[in-house]
Order: structure tokens, then C-alpha cells, then sequence
């Protein structure tokens, strides 16, 4: 927990840093992407089902279900394939804005990106 | 078949029978008759007053009803899953075909309903197709699960297990009296929402089933329920509804699912509801485990909680009998 907090506000400030040093934003995304958010889908659920990111940050969803499961956008901008047992989806979101997203096999899973 | 001493519960073992007459009119309509049936603790429920009655399948012993009609479900095979409890899906599919296959008389045909394989992969299709060439029952008729349908829409599905079927794969037919329905409520899942059959399924079956004489006996078939078992865990199909509508007129309908890999039974008006076990892995009691996840049993309890359904249709009272056997 302490470590997830710990790359959470990590995240921030490189967000932070990037929306106030508009200069550093290549180099800001860059480092976002090399330690991005994670979020683990566990007992039919998104954990944490809502977070909040800085642009040019990637999102990294792990499947920790025996249960195949699906990351997709309801407007389809990011969809992943189904994903086994560990296996993994990464997404960068690039534009600021909220993104829903859902599991296609079990639509009652859903989850949120809201990217500052 | 003694069916009229059966008082309340029993405790028989593998073999339960639920048999609901459809024809008597001690129906309760104001609400609904509901039963839960675990196969794994043996358990069979009995509602007198003739909407259900139970007994033994040992009861039937060689009897054979004239003009019987029978067939078998399997459904939930999962083929691919490989986690606890169990990492050998394919010797209890097996098991399962090997139930059918000593059934004193053999199916006329088998419905599966859906998630034949885990993943959708050609492989795990391959391997269940092969198997089924081994199942003594006529006809296969399948409908997917949300497991079949997960790179393509179904179309590797269809060209498979529901050629020449009409949309997303849905149908009917006609067999021993009785009008069977193949539903697809697995597709277009909407975020937040349950299964789902659609206006064009919708469309078609209130066309389907129009002209119909309403004594004839209906069975639809189809993978999540279309009753709300559980609506947390999206175990239901929102526009279940209006289906249900076009078939109000009708005398008798029953409706057998899978998905939730219990047995599971729940009368309402003219239709029995009716769940099958999987073949594959159990599924925890509706809000018994924070996840619908497979839940995990001793390796010697698994097969008690795996199974096969097997009905019998008894033209001239429109009574239908499920029986759920399960591999252990």
C-alpha cells in the first residue's frame, strides 16, 4: 500500500512538474511511463476503481483473477484483449479528460481514469 | 414413478428429480416458487400443491413414459481452465459424456449451454468438438457463453458449434411436440449492465413464437439466466423481461441456463426456471464469497459439485422432468 501511495505521488508531482514546467513535458511523460500506475483487477473488481493521473502517464492493469477479464473504454479508445490469469494491459493516456472503462465478460466491473 | 408420497426434502445422493406440471392450477401466481438445489450437498426441494414435485431418480427404475421425449445439458466446460479446483477440465467433461452415455436410455439430443471453451481459443473448440463426437445423443445444440465470444464476436463460435443460425447465433426448432429456442445474451455488454439479448433477438423471437398454438410445450435455452439470480454479480439479462412477454401466452415454458455453475431453480407463473451445473469448476452461492470467482473444494468434493442435467418431456401432460446428476 505504502509503495502504490509512494508511485501515486510520484505521479502527481511529475504531473505537476509537467503542467508547470511546460518545457519538461517530454521528459516528465517519459519518466511516468517508465514507472506507471497500476491498478489490479481482484475478485471481480478494479482496485483502485478510480484514479486520478497526469497526462503522459500509463496505467497498468494486471489480472489477478483465475477468470479471464477485459479492460475496455466505453467509447472504445483503449480496449484490451482478454486477459488470462497475470497477464497485463498498459495504456497511456496522452489528453487530459475521464475515461470510463468496463470489463467486457463482466460489465458489472467497472473502473475510471481521470487524467489531469 | 411414486412421486405423491414426497413430502419435503431429501437427501438421495447424486441423483435428484424435479418435475414440474405445468398443467395443474395450484400455481402460485401472486409471487414465485423458488427452490435452490445444491447438487454437491445432495439436497432437492419439494413444493406440494402440484407445481413441483420431486422423488428419487431411482425411483423411475426402468419405467419409461410413452411418447417420452428426453435430452441432456451440459454446459460450462471451461476447456482451457487449468487453476484449482480443477486443473483437469478435460477428464471431467469426459466424466460428463460418460454420464450421458450410461443414462439407460440414450438423450435424443444434448444442448450446451455456453462457455464451452475459457478463452476462445481454436484450440480449446477443437478439443470439446472432439470429445462431443464420443456423446451417445443425436443432435448438439449450443449457444455461447461470454467465454466464446471474446476475440471475434462469436464468429469462430458460429462457424463451429451454430452454423446457419440467424444474428449473433440464435434459433429454434422443433423436436417431440416442443418448440426449442437458442438465445445469445452474451454479446454487446454494456458497462454496469447485465446480459443482454437485444431489439433484433427480441424481434425475432416475438416473430418465432407469434403463430404458435399456445399449448405447445416451449423450452428455451440460453447461457446467463434470464432471471435475476444475482444482479451484483451481473447474473441476470436486463431485457429478460420482454422475452418472457412473447411467451406469456404459452402453456408451458422452461427455461434452462448455465453461467453460474449451480443448480438453481425458480418457478414463476407458466415458466420453470432452471440452472445446470458446469463441468468444469463450482461457483460460490450468490453473495457467499466477495467475488463469483471458482470457488475452491477439496479434490475429493469437486466432482460432487460438477455435473450434467438431463430432462424428459412427457407428451399429452406437457410435463417436463429435470434431473441433475452430478460426476461424483
Amino acid at each position: 500500500m505504502k509503495y502504490k501511495l509512494c508511485v501515486f505521488a510520484i505521479a502527481i508531482f511529475l504531473g505537476l512538474a509537467a503542467s508547470g514546467f511546460g518545457q519538461n513535458n517530454a521528459t516528465s511523460a517519459q519518466d511516468a511511463k517508465t514507472a506507471p500506475v497500476e491498478v489490479k483487477i481482484d475478485n471481480f473488481s478494479f482496485s483502485p476503481a478510480t484514479i486520478t493521473v497526469p497526462a503522459g502517464t500509463t496505467v497498468r492493469w494486471t489480472n489477478r483473477d483465475d477468470i479471464p477479464h477485459t479492460v475496455v473504454n466505453d467509447k472504445e479508445i483503449f480496449k484490451s484483449k482478454p486477459l488470462d490469469t497475470d497477464d497485463q494491459f498498459s495504456y497511456t493516456f496522452t489528453k487530459a479528460g475521464t475515461y470510463d472503462y468496463f470489463c467486457s465478460i463482466h460489465p458489472k466491473m467497472t473502473g475510471k481514469v481521470v487524467v489531469q | 414413478m411414486n412421486r405423491k408420497s414426497e413430502q419435503t426434502l431429501a437427501l438421495a445422493g447424486a441423483k435428484d428429480e424435479i418435475q414440474f406440471d405445468h398443467n395443474h392450477d395450484g400455481i402460485d401466481r401472486r409471487g414465485f416458487l423458488k427452490c435452490m438445489a445444491w447438487a454437491g450437498a445432495g439436497a432437492y426441494c419439494v413444493l406440494q400443491g402440484g407445481v413441483l414435485h420431486s422423488y428419487a431418480l431411482g425411483g423411475l427404475g426402468g419405467h419409461k413414459p410413452a411418447g417420452e421425449l428426453s435430452f441432456v445439458q451440459i454446459s460450462d466446460s471451461h476447456m482451457g481452465f487449468n487453476k484449482p479446483a480443477n486443473p483437469d477440465v478435460t477428464a471431467t467433461l469426459q466424466a460428463a459424456i460418460d454420464k450421458v452415455n450410461a443414462l439407460p436410455q440414450a438423450p435424443e439430443f444434448l444442448l450446451h449451454t455456453g462457455d464451452i471453451s475459457h478463452l476462445s481459443k481454436p484450440g480449446e473448440f477443437d478439443t470439446v468438438e472432439q470429445m462431443l463426437k464420443g456423446l451417445k445423443a443425436g443432435d448438439h445444440f449450443f449457444v455461447p457463453g461470454e467465454h466464446d465470444v471474446l476475440n471475434d464476436d462469436g464468429q469462430s463460435f458460429r462457424e463451429r458449434f451454430a452454423k446457419g443460425t440467424q444474428g449473433a447465433g440464435w434459433y429454434s426448432f422443433d423436436k417431440g411436440g416442443a418448440h426449442f429456442i437458442g438465445l445469445v445474451n452474451v454479446m454487446n455488454l454494456k458497462a454496469g449492465g447485465l446480459g443482454s439479448l437485444g431489439a433484433e433477438q427480441l424481434e425475432w423471437l416475438e416473430k418465432d413464437v407469434k403463430h404458435r398454438s399456445k399449448s405447445t410445450p416451449i423450452v428455451v435455452f440460453t447461457h446467463i439466466p434470464l432471471w435475476s439470480v444475482y444482479p451484483e454479480w451481473g447474473w441476470g439479462t436486463e431485457d429478460s423481461a420482454q422475452a418472457l412477454g412473447y411467451l406469456k401466452k404459452f402453456g408451458a415454458v422452461t427455461v434452462l441456463n448455465g453461467h453460474i455453475h449451480q443448480t438453481m431453480q425458480k418457478v414463476e407463473g407458466n415458466v420453470m426456471f432452471h440452472t445446470a451445473m458446469s463441468t468444469a469448476f463450482p461457483q460460490p452461492k450468490p453473495g457467499s464469497a466477495p467475488s463469483p470467482g471458482p470457488m475452491k473444494v477439496a479434490d475429493d468434493q469437486l466432482r460432487s459439485l460438477l455435473g450434467i442435467t438431463d430432462v424428459n418431456f412427457v407428451q399429452g401432460n406437457h410435463a417436463l422432468a429435470v434431473t441433475d446428476q452430478t460426476l461424483g
